[in-house]
């Protein structure tokens, strides 16, 4: 069960936002952290593996193509967190997961599919929350329901698209070391992409850094995040450590001038 | 938290089933609720009217026609009746409607209204009313209710061109929809201007709305619409659903969003415009009938929808039966007193949910 992306190339209109992006396989279990700056093309990538978004090239996850697959097909076993936390309606987490199972056509009874619900609130924590309106609940709150959301097709291969952009420090360790977890223990995929090095370097076991729709580096984090990788992406000064515990350290010195 | 309940243990079903069973009890209580509400308004609608009809006779002239003398007779069964029933449906049409179209276009002040439905709908009277064309084939008492009906579909086709081209934005469509109110509202005085006081007035009388040139043709046609396009509502329902978590979700699981868009409004543009065509500019059922609904229901709609329909024909049909009762001897225009019926009763639900919904 492995994950090819090879000579991908993406177009909004006529400007190309992809340009021939290849990894090596990546294989089951693995979570692989998506890094570069804003507009680097991380989210089209992400739109593009999910099949949101027709592109040019090969994606192939469990030896099916993504061109000849059936989209019904590719969104049984691919799921997407989106960015935005569900809106804050006066619909409830429990109505929200109920009928995102139902409009897949899950193969589940009522009872299995409340069981099933249930496990995964009380993995994110949303169990008191299970019947409150959204629009009552955080941002943060929000975006845990946005992963509950993608966790109830059990996925082979979850994308995130920023899963820790509203959370607070405590669920941001969380929800990576859960995802990581899940990932290690079902051997499937996660993909993340992530604005946060120092998490990407600490959850990740292979990191993908784009840059203008280019791939900078590909490996596992300590290949990955060298001050000479950091500087041409992101155009900051860094000085790289690790901390008394053996986590890798960014720290940041300040940003160069544009060199042209 | 340690306090888990010892039966729900040995029966091994999740305490969430059990309180999401437990609230969509409720909810069928308040549909069932909602249903004995409108019996009950139904019946008003049917004893109030100037012929002094008693209560009892109406009973007996429901359950067999017989019991009554011949010139009640065609007062409850050809004039109460149709009017008492096209208040439901029409209602009820443009309940489902307008909930539709708020949710898939996740605009609350959308409505049948805002996708320029109705004032299309009113362009087209005026136009019969004021050049009284001849049309081959349309007998003259149905030549209005044709143009206004091909009025309302001519600027639904109008608006679903709209969505396709600009992909599904529902900011587009929803902009789209005002400018369509203010071109066809704009054209329609140009008629008004040229019209004689007696046409003027007569497109006015249309264009408020009123109920009461219903005949059984019109409550079949109302009513057939309706129920041919609610089982196709109530196919879409957990998409539906899904769609108010927002839109970047509801496309995360594989929803086609410019292909809902687009029939939810061939559904509601055929029903606005139906139910518009027969009886005029009834405002508000359509917009203010779903947000009752909401606030009572929740989101869910599989039980929304129902609900939606109940609240809007529940809205009209007090407002016909207060139409006839309010001034003695007067029928007051049922389009004025939908608005004076769904105020209050929106108004203090809204200040009961403390304006959350």
């Amino acid at each position: 069960m492995v994950l090819k992306v090879s000579d991908v190339s993406a177009f909004y209109g006529k400007k190309q936002i992809l340009k021939d992006i290849s990894f090596p396989e990546i294989p089951q279990g693995s979570l692989v952290g998506l890094l570069g700056p804003n507009a680097s093309g991380k989210s089209t990538l992400m739109r593009c593996i999910s099949g949101e978004k027709k592109c040019q090239g090969t994606i192939e996850f469990k030896g099916q193509n993504i061109n000849e697959t059936s989209q019904k097909l590719w969104y049984d076993v691919v799921a997407t967190m989106p960015q935005t936390p569900p809106s804050p309606t006066a619909l409830t987490p429990t109505e929200l997961m109920w009928s995102t199972a139902r409009s897949l056509a899950l193969p589940l009874s009522d009872k299995d599919l409340a069981r099933k619900i249930e496990t995964i609130f009380d993995n994110l924590g949303l169990r008191s929350f299970e019947l409150s309106p959204l629009q009552s609940l955080s941002g943060g709150k929000r975006q845990l329901v946005g992963l509950a959301l993608a966790l109830i097709r059990d996925p082979e291969l979850l994308l995130l698209d920023e899963p820790t952009a509203a959370l607070d420090l405590q669920w941001r360790m969380i929800v990576l070391d859960w995802v990581k977890k899940r990932v290690e223990e079902t051997q499937t995929i996660a993909v993340a992409a992530l604005h946060d090095l120092d998490m990407a370097a600490r959850f990740c076991n292979i990191l993908v850094l784009i840059n203008e729709g280019e791939i900078v580096a590909v490996g596992p984090p300590e290949e990955v995040l060298t001050t000479g990788n950091i500087a041409h992406v992101y155009h900051v000064e860094t000085e790289l450590g690790l901390s008394q515990r053996g986590n890798l350290q960014i720290d940041v010195i300040g940003p160069i001038a544009s060199r042209g | 938290m340690e306090l888990i309940s010892p039966l729900i243990i040995m029966n091994n079903t999740s305490s969430l089933y059990v309180n999401f069973l437990r609230l969509n009890g409720r909810r069928y209580l308040i549909l069932a609720g909602l249903s004995i509400a409108l019996l009950a308004s139904l019946w008003l609608d049917l004893i109030a009217g100037p012929a002094g009809l008693s209560a009892g006779q109406i009973l007996s002239g429901l359950l067999d026609p017989e019991t009554l003398e011949l010139r009640y007779r065609i007062i409850l069964w050809d004039v109460r009746l149709p009017d008492a029933l096209i208040a439901l449906a029409v209602g009820g049409a443009l309940g489902l409607s307008g909930i539709e179209t708020q949710t898939v276009l996740d605009n609350p002040l959308a409505s049948p209204f805002t996708l320029g439905i109705s004032s299309a709908a009113v362009l087209g009277a005026s136009f019969a009313i004021i050049v009284e064309p001849v049309i081959p084939f349309v007998p003259s008492y149905a030549i209005l209710p044709t143009l206004a009906l091909c009025g309302a579909l001519a600027s639904s086709a109008i608006v679903l061109v709209v969505v396709r081209v600009s992909k599904g934005s529902r900011g587009m469509v929803v902009l789209f929809g005002i400018a369509m109110f203010f071109l066809c509202d704009a054209l329609a005085s140009g008629f008004h201007l040229i019209a004689d006081a007696d046409a003027a007035q007569q497109i006015v009388f249309w264009a408020i709305g009123n109920l009461t040139k219903a005949g059984w043709l019109e409550v079949t046609i109302v009513s057939l619409c309706l129920l041919l396009i609610f089982p196709f509502s109530m196919r879409q329902v957990w998409v539906l659903t899904l769609l108010r978590g927002g839109e970047d979700h509801a496309r995360s699981t594989g929803v086609n969003i410019a292909g809902l868009r687009t029939w939810v409004i061939v559904r509601a543009s055929i029903l606005a415009a139906f139910a518009v065509c027969f009886v005029g500019t009834i405002g508000f059922v359509g917009l203010v009938g779903p947000h009752i609904a909401r606030m009572l229901l929740g989101e869910d709609h599989r039980t929304l929808l129902p609900g939606s329909i109940l609240c809007g024909a529940l809205i009209l049909s007090l407002a016909s039966a207060l139409s006839k009762t309010l001034i003695p001897g007067v029928i007051v225009p049922v389009g004025i007193l939908t608005a004076v019926v769904g105020v209050p009763m929106f108004l203090s639900l809204l200040f009961k949910k403390k304006g959350q919904f």
